[in-house]
């Protein structure tokens, strides 16, 4: 192992110190906390939409679909059967990954505009019939979690601290997903498919198959996040859960803003986007409500003309501008 | 496998894009070893027609390798045979280094050896490559680029290589290397396919032409009958 790997090992050992630690500092029952909460699960879903559109560039605004399926189902076994969301969890993710499996036989042979708005046409009709389909879901009236005595088994927590690790484990876990899919044969394939799909083709990578085993890995991830989101607000209806705006595009836009396609933009979008609404959110309600979504109008327009790499892009601009780090 | 089964042989070949059929009838044989050229003019479909031997384009008609059926495979199977595809303006995986993307080529390789050994060929015969393993493959020269896109198909140790316009927007000097790898390349027994608008290239190289024209056969033979045919002299080589 040379230097500079082992101390990028140490400066990421302290990172995941300080995140581990960081609930000491905050308010246990405080709003802080659950925005920080809330920040880590986002940064969890982005990485898992960075699977299928940062490594093989295919743009989904229809993740909202397994992420519903997924708070669904583990809520739904839960009431009717008393099921550990632990277990409810594993279910939807492979009702997830079926999802995605079945969505992308039709829309993988879609590239650009077109996959998006496939994708975006699937998140929606899930909602919809998540709206309908009240003998089932409830309807339109949204979903409560039942109340059980807190404990791991049950996933339910009386303080905010346990969520918080929780989500920090969650995205750990999907970073390193991330990370392991983008060294192996899987991630050279997408990233050749990213590149350049015919001379993909041509040395003999099954482009269809390769983007659907991506899209599967990513569709069941997503669906776990749904549980841990089900557990952690304790009601939610069709709207949210399946909502274009409130999951699909913000997944789509944290992963943009952070920087499309790296380990770490996730995370580093997701610190800023969710922040800055809850900011927003506050600063505007009272006197012109919905304002803050123009501001994220504005902002994502902002990022892509600027820099469509995001902040990840950023940084090596910063270092080149004072002329340190050397890398060209 | 016996020497008069042809390496490929391909036999009243329709295909085209979205219903529009760009080769028409076209018929083409080639031996194990051979050295095969297609000329013609820009649009007579010579990228189609490497293309549609690759199974990127899909057709009516016969192509057989060694005896085997194309038609209807899907292009992903088609490498695995043993046909290997420089495609038409290079097409390297621009942010990847040039040693990924050469080892790329042979994925479907499953011995580390086997693996070692190509790619130590690749870069005897490219040895600017080697200097640049490391390097993004979208920052080197034209030429450079082209050298990695040949590696990289050459990773498959293919019995059919397909040169799809190689010498398109090279440097001269840079015409003339590449000149002298598709003889080396020919000299170790490998099939090879190209099809070039630099008819006087194509044609030093190759010991046998079809001439193409909008998506038909209209002449074959010899690179020396061929140089001499008066209508080839005046239409491609601007004698």
């Amino acid at each position: 192992m040379n230097r500079s790997t082992l101390l990028r090992g140490l400066g990421l050992a302290v990172l995941l110190a300080v995140a581990v630690a960081t609930p000491f500092l905050l308010d246990p029952r405080g709003y802080a906390i659950r925005v920080v909460c809330l920040a880590l699960l986002f940064a969890a879903m982005a990485q898992c939409w960075n699977i299928v559109a940062g490594l093989a560039n295919q743009v989904s605004l229809g993740h909202a679909a397994f992420f519903g399926i997924g708070a669904y189902t583990s809520t739904l076994l839960l009431i009717h059967f008393g099921l550990s969301p632990w277990l409810g969890m594993l279910v939807g993710a492979v009702l997830g990954g079926i999802a995605a499996f079945l969505i992308s036989l039709p829309t993988m042979r879609l590239k650009g505009h077109y996959f998006a708005l496939a994708t975006l046409a699937f998140g929606e009709v899930m909602r919809v019939i998540a709206n309908s389909w009240s003998g089932l879901t409830g309807g339109p009236v949204g979903i409560s979690v039942p109340f059980a005595p807190p404990s791991f088994a049950m996933m339910q927590f009386k303080e905010t601290r346990p969520y918080y690790w929780l989500m920090l484990a969650a995205l750990v876990v999907v970073t390193l997903v991330f990370v392991a899919i983008r060294r192996s044969k899987l991630g050279y394939r997408l990233r050749a498919i990213k590149e350049n799909a015919d001379a993909a083709e041509v040395i003999g990578v099954d482009t269809t198959r390769t983007k659907i085993t991506a899209a599967v890995i990513s569709g069941m991830l997503t669906a776990c996040l749904g549980t841990l989101y089900a557990q952690f607000q304790f009601f939610f209806d069709p709207d949210t859960v399946f909502g274009v705006a409130s999951i699909s595009v913000r997944m789509a836009m944290i992963a943009i803003v952070g920087g499309i396609g790296t380990a770490a933009g996730p995370i580093l979008g997701a610190f800023f986007v969710i922040p800055l609404e809850e900011f927003a959110n506050d600063l505007f309600s009272s006197r012109a409500a919905g304002l803050s979504q123009l501001v994220f109008g504005v902002l994502l327009i902002g990022v892509i003309l600027i820099e469509p790499r995001g902040f990840m892009a950023l940084g090596s601009r910063i270092r080149r501008l004072f002329g340190k780090g050397g890398r060209p | 496998m016996t020497s008069d089964v042809p390496l490929l042989s391909i036999a009243d070949l329709h295909a085209g894009y979205d219903g529009v059929d760009v080769l028409h009838a076209v018929s083409l044989s080639m031996a194990a070893g051979e050295f095969v050229c297609v000329i013609g003019a820009n649009t007579a479909g010579k990228s189609t027609l490497l293309r549609t031997v690759s199974g990127l384009v899909s057709a009516r008609g016969s192509i057989r390798f060694e005896g085997q059926e194309l038609v209807g495979r899907p292009a992903h199977r088609i490498p695995g045979l043993g046909i290997a595809h420089v495609p038409e303006g290079r097409h390297v995986f621009p942010d990847m280094s040039v040693d990924e993307n050469v080892m790329l080529g042979a994925f479907s390789v499953r011995d580390a050896a086997d693996l070692g050994r190509r790619r130590e060929h690749v870069l005897e015969m490219f040895p600017r490559l080697r200097e640049r393993l490391g390097q993004a493959a979208g920052t080197l020269s034209g030429g450079e680029q082209q050298m990695v896109a040949i590696g990289r198909a050459l990773m498959l140790a293919p019995r059919l290589l397909l040169l799809d316009e190689p010498s398109h927007g090279l440097a001269p000097k840079v015409v003339d290397e590449l000149h002298d790898t598709f003889l080396a390349i020919s000299r170790s027994g490998t099939g090879i396919l190209l099809v070039e608008q630099n008819t006087a290239l194509a044609l030093s190289v190759a010991s046998r032409g079809y001439v193409l024209e909008s998506g038909r056969i209209v002449l074959e033979g010899t690179s020396a009958e061929l140089s001499g045919n008066d209508a080839v002299r005046s239409a491609y080589l601007g004698l």
